[in-house]
């Protein structure tokens, strides 16, 4: 009787002692993991902190203004450049007229031509 | 067989008292037990008090600096991980070695002065180099000389490079704030700068200031030209929102390069805008035009003699555009006359002009977030002559930001709003703000400083649309304890769009020339108003504020498109 108490208890030991140590190998694998995942996060945060700042130096306004008059040709926007919606429709008449002196739409002329 | 009984009893008393006690033993051993397994299952089943382990991380944490950033959210600084080099120098075998290792790899390191520092008895750390590159880390590194080492430490950059050098302010190399909104973040700014921080997070928020990149480079691009143009000295120029009294901008050059290694402020290159004080001159009129109005001396259709010059004992005070007539009161603003200016100042009284000075700030230092800051040099004693020029200008010298916050303080129904570089909102402005001056005052000077932009000395800042008002002021500065008729300081405060006024301007040039487009005037009308003019066709579109047309503007529009073409 208590020689198969005993076994039990011992085949119980064993049993348990495994899992544990399973399971301890597990969470350290996990810990492992957290910590590669962790370092991970801090290392993008890094980077997006120096892709910001390097965003921000390439975005200098005087840098934009070089490359916007040498490669574009802008110029600083002029206060007659703004249309409010009333005028909008006197400003595009104006717009239209002045480039009548060429050919609007060329397949309309020539079917006039096919006629 | 006799003795087997007497045996058996006491040998089984003895078995039954060893039984009692494996059975205790058992018990202690199970309790043992049973206390380490529920143990067990408290830390590992069952969660752990919430809180405790947050609260040990975050004083561990050291609070992280803020990054610093526009209104916009555009980064202005911000930390990066650089590699610093160390020493232990007891850990080294042969110093001689390694510091000719060292210095052969890093070639602007002095060896004497290593060795002198790696040989100091005692001594269990030293830097060898701060803020390397990854190249050099790995270099020195990979000498592979024991005791040498490096550590991750974080170096403070600065994006925009100059462009807000003088707000932004810089570090020392152990990311201590020196000057600037950075010094504010590690003194008076302290709670602020924590109150940023996540707690149980290594990261902050950015703070946030009232700046604007694109306007400040606007104003920088118009001033650092103007400069040029007109052989000024210096120049600098500030953009606030009346409303908030957010500081969307302030420039002041020559300026320096927060990224430098060395960072030796030179007076020159001082943030001229607070913590240089001047003597602003006729934009300080503007000043006495509201005191006079406050203190009902005058209305718009009150009169003053300018046909001679006002004699205040030895002195006489006479006019730059003399009209010698009498002047109306708009006339007197426009005309800029001293006379007028003068004799206003003298009816308010000296004490009530003492009494207004000091309402609006002008009598003491402006505090801001930039600790920077200069005291405004005050005449010693008040008496007549000091109230009759101080009125115009002269005599006493402010931070120009405090010139320009009065003015806006007077133009936003005369209510001043103390300025701000970091982000405020409308309520808080509301509540902090002081009314110095009556609304039908404020009004009335609205209308002075839209008529002299439109018939006065800042015509050239009247961009068609933008309804700009404004004032100028050429103040002759003090060479050798003597004014200089040579030496100017031309400067304008405006605002626009005049109808509510939101955004104020000064602009401020130190010693122009004149020049052949000037005809030869060094006077403000011809080098700060214009560029007054030219800053903010550039920055009310930034702003948000849409052009409207008079008449006249068409006119003014149709005549500059055609110069342009022709």
């Amino acid at each position: 009787m208590l020689k198969i108490a005993n076994f039990t208890l011992v085949l119980a030991t064993l049993g348990t002692a495994s899992v544990l140590y399973s399971h301890e190998h597990a969470t350290r694998g996990s810990e492992r993991e957290l910590a590669r995942e962790k370092a991970a996060i801090v290392d993008s945060a890094e980077a997006i902190k120096l892709l910001k700042a390097e965003w921000s130096s390439l975005t200098r306004p005087e840098r934009i203004q070089f490359l916007a008059q040498s490669q574009l040709g802008m110029q600083p926007i002029s206060p007659d450049q703004f249309v409010t919606e009333a005028e909008l429709a006197a400003r595009l008449d104006a717009l239209t007229t002045s480039s009548t002196s060429a050919p609007v739409n060329p397949i309309d002329d020539v079917l006039k031509k096919m006629q | 067989m006799m003795d087997i009984p007497t045996i058996s009893i006491t040998e089984r008393k003895r078995g039954l008292r060893g039984q009692n006690r494996i059975r205790l033993l058992g018990l202690v051993f199970t309790l043992g037990f049973a206390v380490i397994g529920l143990q067990l299952v408290r830390l590992t089943v069952l969660k752990p008090e919430d809180g405790e382990a947050k609260r040990i991380a975050a004083s561990i944490e050291r609070i992280p600096r803020p990054d610093i950033t526009d209104r916009n959210g555009t980064v202005l600084a911000t930390d990066v991980s650089v590699a610093s080099l160390f020493a232990d120098p007891r850990k080294i075998l042969d110093i001689e070695e390694a510091v000719e290792l060292i210095t052969s790899s890093l070639h602007d390191v002095d060896a004497k002065e290593l060795y002198k520092k790696l040989t100091q008895p005692g001594r269990a750390f030293v830097w060898i180099k701060r803020q390397v590159s990854p190249e050099e880390r790995d270099v020195v590194y990979n000498l592979g000389i024991p005791g040498v080492g490096y550590v991750n430490e974080r170096k403070r950059v600065y994006p925009q490079g100059r462009l807000a050098a003088h707000t932004v302010g810089y570090v020392d190399v152990d990311t201590k704030g020196i000057a600037g909104i950075e010094k504010f973040l590690d003194a008076e700014g302290a709670i602020y700068t924590a109150s940023l921080a996540d707690p149980g997070k290594p990261l902050s928020a950015p703070a946030q200031l009232a700046m604007d990149v694109r306007v400040q480079h606007a104003l920088v691009d118009e001033i650092s030209k103007a400069i040029v143009k007109f052989k000024a000295i210096a120049g600098g120029g500030i953009v606030m929102d009346i409303e908030t009294g957010e500081i969307i901008a302030l420039v002041s050059l020559p300026d320096f390069n927060p990224n430098a290694e060395s960072k030796l402020i030179t007076k020159d290159q001082q943030n001229r805008m607070l913590s240089g004080v001047y003597e602003l001159g006729s934009v300080i009129k503007a000043v006495t035009f509201a005191m006079a109005f406050d203190y009902g001396v005058i209305n718009m259709n009150s009169k003053y003699d300018a046909r001679f010059p006002l004699v205040i004992g030895n002195a006489r005070i006479n006019d730059f555009h003399a009209q010698r007539r009498v002047l109306t009161v708009p006339e007197i603003f426009t005309n800029s006359s001293n006379i007028g200016t003068a004799k206003m100042a003298l009816d308010v009284g000296i004490e009530n002009h003492q009494e207004f000075l000091g309402r609006v700030g002008l009598l003491d230092r402006l505090l801001t977030e930039v600790p920077e800051s200069a005291k405004p040099i005050l005449p010693k004693k008040w008496g007549k002559l000091v109230s009759a020029t101080a009125a115009f200008g002269h005599g006493f010298a402010v931070q120009p930001l405090q010139g320009l916050s009065v003015v806006a303080g007077i133009l936003n129904e005369g209510k001043m709003v103390p300025p701000t570089f970091m982000r405020r909102s409308k309520e808080e402005a509301d509540v902090l703000g002081k009314q110095i001056v009556k609304p039908t005052v404020a009004a009335n000077m609205r209308e002075l400083f839209r008529l002299n932009a439109t018939d006065g000395s800042a015509g050239k800042a009247n961009v068609p649309g933008y309804r700009v008002g404004g004032k100028t002021g050429t103040a002759e500065k003090v060479v050798n304890r003597r004014y200089s008729k040579d030496h100017r300081l031309a400067s304008f405060i405006g605002a626009f769009p005049m109808d509510k006024p939101r955004y104020a301007l000064l602009v401020m040039l130190d010693e122009p020339k004149p020049t052949p487009e000037t005809y030869g005037f060094a006077t403000s009308g011809w080098n700060a108003v214009p560029t007054a003019g030219l800053i903010i066709e550039r920055i009310a579109p930034m702003l948000g504020v849409t052009p409207v047309f008079t008449e006249k503007d068409r006119e003014a529009l149709a005549k500059r498109a055609k110069a342009k073409k022709g």
